[in-house]
């Protein structure tokens, strides 16, 4: 049976006095894969951090859903714990703060029932081995002095720690290599089956390797266009001007 | 000159604009008043002497004032010692002033906890470290939140020496701190960190001076202060290079955090520089909790109070990162993250 994660209604939403989405609508079930691709500044990111809550976004009409709630209804840590999960595209470094504290407070904040001491860190190293990563990463700093590349690895790994019922997954192939996408795109393909995906991209190949049920294209802070997973192959050949006349 | 001699500085002084004189000092300014000395206790191995004759005076005023309060008087020597050496020195009574000179030889780290419930409590310390010698130094203040706290220090740095001096201030109503090091050697090495946390109406300034008089000399000064309720903290950095003392690299740099709209913090780090050929760099800022910052915890679930409180505790460990010394880096920030926990359980 089908179960719809998110519904996004004819979302209008502003910075300052600019309006950024202008009546967007979407649905997103559970098992479902959704790719949004559009021009820089077309609103993708916006989307994405308007869902999790970020405060510089005003939502001036229209509404989301998160499971059957009003999303108004929640601050950004009670999304969290409700099972919604944002990968940054540029995440926040928080010098000072070890990787490794950071994990276990983060979990223990999101799950019900948060795994003791050695099964957090059996079930840590296990997500850790699976991204190629070494377990220096956990005594540095969140973030801080982190690569491109390293930045999205940690997002994927609390991709895979948090487990949660909504991923939204802003441009976390830019910056990674051929080898390192591979491997961020694997653990996009371990939590996807059990949860609502939402994947943000400007370019086909994450998508080559993540394969979604939904493509869609963004105008001018709109999705002007849907498809399968052949549009995304369209939008790679032609661009996005013949999409103009739609927005 | 004796301190009776001595003019009360104007606050027109760098060093006395943001805590006069008249404002530390335990009474009236031409009162010495009668001390009891701070009682320093450490393992029984080492060295740590108490002698009649306290340290020689100075031509500045505090420094002077504590040597005419002739409170207690130790000295420590240290010769090479493997395990961290932990002095605990305790303060008691109306006024408690103690003095301490250090000396030391081949490589020692050592920790001074500064501890009591005094009205008034003032220390000096002045130290050598000599050629191709190492000291890892922490001091922690963890003073009555209702004592007043006077701290004078002096380092020598020889050829070749380096230290790590590390600061936690925890404690105390009102504290006025001045920190000197002169790199007298060819290949002198600092690094110097203090960390801050006020919260009520607490004051704390913290006054440090780094001396470059050699080449091949390096200096690097953190000092991070997170500043919640009514607090004022104060960090000025007064940074000399002398003529001729080329390829010094030295750098400063003062980061303050507020936490609510009525703390306040002044970040002023000074350059003289008098030599050509050098490095030397400073940086200060003072700002909110990062909404940044916030948001990405936020949206890894922690609520704002402990989103808040990682962050603040992150910036505060963050000071100790320019040290090296596994032990001493260990200590402060146990240090740090008790008495941060210790102030959310209240």
């Amino acid at each position: 049976m089908t179960e719809e994660i998110l519904r996004v209604e004819n979302l209008h939403v502003s910075v300052g006095d600019v309006p950024i989405l202008k009546g967007l609508n979407l649905v997103i079930n559970r098992g479902e894969i959704h790719a949004i691709m559009g021009r820089n500044g077309s609103g993708k990111s916006t989307l994405a951090n308007v869902i999790m809550g970020h405060p510089s976004y005003e939502i001036t009409d229209g509404h989301v859903f998160y499971r059957g709630q009003a999303l108004e209804d929640l601050e950004v840590h009670e999304r969290a714990r409700a099972g919604m999960f944002l990968s940054f595209q540029y995440p926040a470094s928080i010098p000072g703060v070890q990787v490794g504290t950071f994990l276990k407070k983060s979990v223990s904040s999101v799950r019900e029932n948060p795994p003791k001491g050695r099964e957090f860190r059996k079930e840590l190293t296990a997500a850790m081995s699976q991204l190629s990563m070494d377990k220096s990463f956990l005594s540095r700093y969140v973030n801080d002095g982190f690569s491109g590349g390293e930045k999205k690895r940690l997002e994927i790994l609390q991709l895979l720690l948090l487990q949660p019922h909504l991923a939204l997954l802003d441009e976390t192939d830019s910056g990674l290599d051929i080898d390192a996408l591979r491997i961020v795109a694997e653990g996009i393909n371990e939590v996807a089956p059990n949860s609502a995906s939402l994947i943000i991209t400007h370019y086909q190949r994450l998508l080559d390797l993540v394969q979604p049920h939904f493509v869609h294209a963004m105008i001018d802070g709109n999705i002007v266009h849907s498809g399968g997973p052949e549009l995304a192959l369209e939008l790679e050949e032609r661009g996005y001007d013949w999409l103009d006349n739609a927005a | 000159m004796m301190y009776h001699q001595m003019p009360i500085p104007p606050r027109s002084e760098h060093l006395w604009r943001y805590t006069p004189w008249h404002r530390i000092h335990p009474s009236k300014p031409d009162v010495i008043p009668s001390a009891d000395g701070i009682v320093f206790k450490t393992q029984d191995n080492v060295s740590l002497i108490e002698t009649s004759s306290t340290q020689p005076t100075s031509s500045e005023i505090a420094r002077t004032f504590l040597h005419e309060c002739k409170g207690s008087s130790y000295n420590l020597s240290l010769d090479n010692i493997a395990e961290p050496i932990h002095i605990n020195a305790r303060c008691s009574g109306h006024v408690s002033v103690g003095t301490l000179n250090v000396e030391v030889k081949g490589s020692a780290v050592l920790f001074i906890h500064l501890t009591g419930e005094p009205e008034w409590a003032g220390i000096r310390i002045t130290g050598t470290v000599h050629p191709n010698s190492q000291l890892f130094y922490g001091f922690i203040n963890e003073l009555d939140s209702n004592a007043k706290f006077l701290r004078c220090e002096d380092w020598n740095l020889q050829r070749d020496a380096s230290m790590e001096n590390a600061t936690l201030s925890l404690g105390g109503f009102r504290c006025k701190t001045d920190i000197r090091s002169s790199l007298n050697g060819t290949g002198a090495s600092l690094r110097q960190a203090i960390t801050v946390n006020a919260d009520g109406a607490q004051h704390d300034d913290e006054h440090v001076e780094i001396h470059h008089h050699h080449g091949h000399t390096y200096s690097d000064l953190v000092m991070n202060s997170a500043c919640g309720g009514s607090s004022h903290f104060i960090g000025t950095g007064l940074l000399t290079i002398a003529e001729g003392a080329n390829k010094t690299d030295a750098s400063q740099v003062f980061r303050n955090l507020l936490l609510s709209e009525k703390a306040r913090a002044e970040a002023i780090p000074e350059l003289e520089v008098l030599a050509d050929d050098v490095s030397a760099a400073h940086g200060a800022a003072s700002a909110p909790v990062d909404s940044e910052q916030m948001h990405y915890l936020m949206s890894r679930g922690l609520n704002p109070v402990d989103a808040q409180n990682m962050i603040v505790s992150g910036f505060l460990n963050d000071a100790f990162s320019n040290l090296t010394n596994a032990a001493l880096i260990k200590e402060m920030r146990t240090r740090l993250t008790v008495h941060l926990e210790c102030e959310l359980k209240r």
